[in-house]
């Protein structure tokens, strides 16, 4: 029984590791652009008639996968020609592709998917325009030309470099840095990670120094332990650039414990509603980052113009682009307002 | 039988760290011959075992197969040698089958590929030459009784070539009748030229089917060639080393009320609606063949199994059913059919196995008083001649006697009323055995109102003030002690009364 | 062998040496390492490890697995085991923090009562529903992480002015954490409950052999159930002191906690197929782990090498105990 238990219990956090936490997850592509034409099956536009879209993202346990679930659906109910088809959250995978194929089955006229893994997805994605369906793929690139027609995308190699400038120019390139990753091992994680260090080092050579850099999973009590920790190693902090503002709110309460919140300021990434809050009051929490988790609003409407046959207006091209990147945002207490309807 | 012996162990001696276990052995046994080998517990028989069957050097002394000195270190070298042994935990795996079991270890192959027809084949005619044809080779070990389990175990030592067959304490899980057939097999390997070592604690086994016997005591060989009629009594003096006058107290008789009534209890499958009564006093066994209901309806009585129907009532007070910790409360005791895995908890101190049942006695607020406990143990234990009688020592160490001490302690600790015992000397040497068998007479006279579930029929016979005997779920027969006989009991184990009885001839 | 085992038979006129704890041992190997970790902790962080603070901080991160495992250590010394703390935590946290209106009180009631729910809940299964103890406390590993997320509706509450609570998490008692209080308590009552009480007997007995002690007369059935409850209130009290800490009530929180509770436990030297138990070995597993998560993110070192150190001493405390057999 014993060994049998250890086995059964490692395997256990095996799989609750792959799985722990889809916030934030972004697509595993770079910022490559592919500029080939688009490819379809000769996919017939419709003038007239309600625009059917099949929408699929994974299960949300937190803030941003939901935000982007919900999202979907408010503006196809805004859009009022659009009927919704949302398949319910799942984790897994194959469970999605199941999914999708069930969609695929009432005939949609476009799909609209942020798929849990690209590569399981992709299959059941290029079955879809082989059919004469068009996808939309948010944030997690396929990288099948024939998979998609059109990809809307954040960037998190641009959050990490746009944090970095910020930090740059409030530490008036001269501090130390400590750095909250989220989940060890991922490409999110990677991405934010050296965009960050890449502008610092652009920008100020070696005069801001990243003195820690420890994950904390995406999750508050992680974030808690580990600046606990690195609070008491490090007794000179500037700033903490974490990856996730859930995580945030650990490293925050970690530091006002330690009474140490004049020392230095925080930012965050994501775009919660009370990260949100907490810019807005003013003090520790200076920033945060997001990629608007409003693109799966906007990738509905981009496929309701491929369906009518449009594009956007203020382009030339008479059809949706073929890939759009988000940028970042930057969120301070000066643009707080702005942005603040977006937060989750 | 005058032959060159097949097996000779010359002036062995093992020496462990602190512990002389062997001081000197010597015997020898003949192609054909069953040698049967005694001795009470901590003679050096396992030890000895293990010796010559290779699992371990003894420090001094030689052990010749066939007139060649034994390799030691590997028990494969002894049964390459022709040397095999039959433990009484079987080495068997109980998810494979018969087949597999036979030959597990040195499967038959047939280039990279096991060669499962050849083996089946073979262990079919292992199984024919012992007599066991009705075995299925695909059958699963788990399926099997005890008896053929055993069977099984021969069979995979005969499908080496074997020359010496050890078989330490072969009967202790069967019973009568199956021993008839234990018998049988250990005949046919004689017919064989198989030379048997038969270590066994029943003395009325030596003469039905040994040739020699040689008596261990204390690491040495105290007699050896000795022709196995010799009689009982001057075997259990060598043993002792002293003379064992009776082996059996005097019989207890009913004094008082009763304390135990049993009323109508079944239990599906195995036990329909009995009845019986235990008086202050009385020591009642209940004797059977294996498989005739009896350690079941013991629990039943204690309320491990719900009963179908049926009530207990103990000194007059009914006991709700299935419910152990009532019929503990009520006054019942019951030492369990396995002691090891039932009756103990091995790694606990002797302390906490006295006094698991009867814990409220030493509490000192929510707390447990440690310091007594262990006073209140030590007494026990002491008053029944416990070795050692040390309360911290770990259960596990001791010998199968005085762990079957311990059970009785913790019921005596509680002050039972009625005490069931299942089998309590089995597995246990005669010396152990007499000191058992005064306990409870002595308890029987002080009071209590003991039951004894036993397959030896004999020892039922000789202390009990009357013997139960069940068969396939029913008590058939009640026979007074004084006049009660093994052949008697065994006829009404086997077959209704009136009919002859199955065992023709041997007197016991 | 014989059923006369062999190692009393031989030594019956010899006094036979007194069998060394096997747990004795391992605790005393535990305390050797803890020792090791501060003395290599002082050499390569000087400055900051062997502080009082630091130490201080190591003690309150602790408790919060620490009650945990402490809970963990009875289920486990009846042979089960429950996967399901570290979701039940975050399911007690929120179940205070939807009460969190009402002030600290009912934060605690909150937590407490879904402690006892949820643990309950497992209880029965294990004990009247003769549910294996892994596959109960799987089930109610997701089911709690998915009651947390639904009762919140996934967002955190805050805790801000909650002062009783955060007290818990983050207050201090002439200079020691309140949260490190409440597990050494933890530990003594648990210690006692143990090791000198008849329910403590019963509980290790059922581990042992559960056939012997129900023969015996314990009522193992509820022992069993008891075991669970006990791993639901650890829960509820491990929940009350990281919102504590956290000031916020999140249905996020707990994860695999319940794998470094079991973590602790064994390389503290209880055995997990029950029988053995040890509080002060898991007290010790549980500074230990905690003294390593510190030393190595003091030291600022890769996460792998922390993961990589945590499965090798696993591997060794269950060599050692090997070895004691």
């Amino acid at each position: 029984m014993s060994i049998k238990h250890i086995a059964g219990a490692l395997s256990l956090s095996l799989a609750l590791g792959l799985a722990a936490c889809g916030g934030d997850d972004s697509s595993s592509s770079d910022a490559g652009d592919n500029q080939s034409k688009p490819t379809s099956g000769s996919s017939a536009t419709k003038t007239d008639g309600p625009v059917k879209i099949a929408f699929s993202a994974p299960g949300a346990d937190h803030g941003w996968m939901a935000a982007i679930t919900e999202n979907a659906r408010d503006e196809a109910e805004k859009l009022g020609d659009v009927e919704l088809q949302a398949a319910e959250g799942v984790t897994d995978s194959a469970a999605q592709a199941d999914q999708v194929e069930t969609l695929l089955a009432g005939k949609p006229d476009a799909l609209v998917i942020l798929p849990n893994e690209p590569d399981a997805l992709m299959p059941v994605a290029q079955k879809a325009m082989a059919a004469g369906i068009p996808v939309i793929d948010i944030d997690r690139e396929f990288t099948e030309q024939g998979a998609f027609r059109s990809l809307i995308t954040g960037d998190n190699y641009g959050i990490g470099y746009q944090a970095g400038n910020y930090f740059a120019d409030q530490l008036k390139c001269s501090g130390n840095v400590v750095e909250i990753q989220g989940i060890a091992g991922i490409p999110v994680t990677e991405q934010r990670s050296q965009g960050f260090s890449d502008a610092l080092k652009r920008k100020c050579q070696d005069g801001v120094k990243i003195v820690a850099s420890q994950p904390a999973d995406f999750v508050p009590d992680k974030g808690l332990s580990v600046m606990e920790n690195i609070l008491q190693a490090q007794k000179d902090i500037d700033a903490v650039y974490t990856h996730d503002d859930d995580m945030a709110e650990g490293v925050v309460s970690a530091i006002q414990n330690a009474g140490r919140e004049d020392e230095m300021f925080l930012t965050g990434a994501g775009g919660s509603k009370a990260a949100m809050d907490q810019i807005k009051k003013g003090g520790l929490y200076r920033a945060t980052f997001l990629y608007n988790p409003s693109m799966s609003a906007s990738a509905i409407r981009m496929a309701r113009k491929i369906v009518r046959g449009e594009g956007f207006e203020d382009l030339t091209e008479p059809e949706v682009p073929q890939k759009i990147t988000v940028p970042a945002t930057t969120v301070t207490k000066e643009n707080v307002d702005d942005v603040q309807e977006l937060g989750f | 039988m005058s032959e060159k012996p097949i097996l000779e162990v010359r002036a062995l001696e093992k020496e462990y760290p602190g512990v002389h276990a062997l001081k000197g052995v010597d015997f020898d046994v003949v192609p054909g011959e069953v040698h049967c080998l005694l001795g009470p517990n901590g003679a050096g028989k396992s030890t000895l075992i293990k010796c010559v069957s290779g699992a371990v050097e003894p420090t001094r002394g030689e052990i010749l197969v066939g007139g060649e000195p034994l390799p030691v270190g590997a028990p494969s070298t002894s049964i390459k040698r022709g040397v095999a042994t039959i433990y009484q935990e079987l080495d068997l795996v109980e998810d494979l089958t018969v087949t597999q079991s036979v030959f597990l270890g040195h499967e038959l192959r047939r280039g990279p590929l096991l060669d499962r027809d050849a083996m089946k084949k073979r262990t079919v005619a292992l199984l024919e030459r012992l007599d066991h044809a009705s075995i299925p080779p695909g059958a699963h070990v788990r399926a099997l009784r005890p008896a053929a389990q055993q069977v099984v175990s021969i069979a995979r030592a005969l499908s080496h070539d074997i020359k010496v067959l050890i078989m330490d304490e072969p009967s202790a899980i069967l019973d009568d009748e199956e021993v008839e057939t234990l018998f049988g097999v250990v005949r046919r390997l004689k017919e064989e030229g198989v030379g048997v070592i038969y270590i066994s604690h029943r003395l009325d086994e030596i003469p039905r089917i040994g040739d020699r016997v040689t008596v261990l005591s204390d690491g040495r060989t105290v007699a050896t060639g000795l022709p196995a009629d010799t009689p009982q009594g001057e075997l259990v003096e060598h043993m002792v080393g002293r003379k064992v006058d009776q082996l059996y107290p005097t019989r207890s008789a009913a004094t008082g009320d009763v304390m135990l009534s049993v009323r109508g209890i079944s239990g599906a499958p195995m036990v329909k609606e009995t009845s019986f009564e235990v008086r202050a006093g009385e020591v009642v066994g209940i004797g059977g063949l294996v498989g005739a209901g009896r350690t079941e309806l013991l629990r039943l009585v204690y309320g491990l199994d719900k009963p179908d129907t049926g009530e207990v009532h103990v000194d007059g007070r009914r006991l709700p059913a299935g419910k152990p910790a009532a019929a503990i409360a009520a006054g019942l005791g019951l030492a369990p059919e396995d002691r090891k895995s039932q009756g103990l908890l091995l790694d606990w101190s002797l302390t906490k196995n006295v006094t698991l049942s009867d814990l409220g006695r030493f509490r000192r607020g929510p707390l447990l008083d440690g310091g007594g406990e262990r006073t209140a143990a030590g007494d026990q234990l002491r008053a029944l001649n416990t070795v050692p009688d040390d309360p911290d020592r770990i259960v596990r160490e001791l010998s199968g006697g005085n762990q079957q001490k311990v059970v009785l302690a913790r019921w005596l600790l509680r002050q039972c009323k009625v005490l069931l015992l299942d089998e309590p000397t089995r597995g246990v040497d005669v010396g152990a055995k007499a000191e058992i068998y005064k306990v409870i007479a002595d308890l029987a006279r002080e009071g209590l109102g003991v039951v004894v579930v036993s397959s030896e029929l004999s020892e039922l016979a000789g202390f009990c003030t009357r013997v139960l005997v069940m068969r396939e779920g029913e008590l058939v027969a009640e026979v007074p002690g004084e006049e009660a006989t093994e052949l008697e009991l065994l006829r009404h184990a086997v077959a209704p009364t009136d009919t002859e009885p199955v065992i023709a001839g041997e007197e016991i | 062998m014989s059923t006369t085992d062999a190692a009393s038979g031989e030594g019956r006129s010899l006094p036979l040496p007194k069998p060394k704890g096997r747990i004795q041992l391992q605790e005393y190997a535990l305390v050797g390492v803890v020792a090791l970790i501060l003395i290599v902790g002082a050499i390569l962080e000087p400055d900051s490890f062997l502080t009082s603070d630091n130490m201080l901080n190591v003690l309150r991160q602790a408790s919060v697995v620490g009650v945990l495992a402490i809970g963990m250590t009875f289920v486990i010394a009846t042979g089960g085991i429950d996967l399901s703390v570290g979701s039940m935590v975050a399911c007690a946290a929120v179940a205070g923090g939807q009460l969190a209106e009402s002030g600290s009180m009912a934060f605690v009631l909150g937590a407490l009562a879904m402690g006892l729910v949820l643990g309950g809940i497992n209880a029965s299964a294990i004990a009247f529903g003769r549910v294996v103890p892994f596959i109960a406390t799987l089930a109610m590993f997701t089911m709690a992480r998915g009651l947390a997320l639904w009762l919140s509706d996934k967002t955190p509450v805050s805790l801000f002015s909650l002062d009783g609570v955060r007290w818990f998490g983050n207050g201090e008692v002439i200079g020691i954490p309140s949260a490190a209080i409440v597990f050494l308590a933890i530990t003594a009552f648990a210690w006692v409950l143990l090791n000198r009480t008849r329910y403590g007997r019963y509980v290790v007995a059922t581990g042992g052999n559960r056939e012997a002690a129900r023969i015996a007369g314990v009522k193992v059935p509820w022992i069993v159930f008891s075991v669970y409850v006990i791993t639901g209130i650890c829960a509820a009290i491990a929940a009350i002191l990281v919102s504590g800490r956290l000031a916020s009530a999140s249905p996020i929180i707990g994860n695999l906690y319940e794998l470094d509770a079991i973590a602790a436990v064994v390389i503290g030297g209880s055995a997990l197929q029950g029988g053995r138990a040890t509080i002060v070995g898991t007290f010790l597993g549980v500074i230990t782990f905690a003294l390593i998560f510190n030393l190595l993110t003091l030291m600022d070192l890769a996460v792998e090498i922390q993961q990589i150190t945590k499965g090798l001493i696993i591997l060794a405390a269950v060599l050692v105990q090997r070895k004691e057999r």
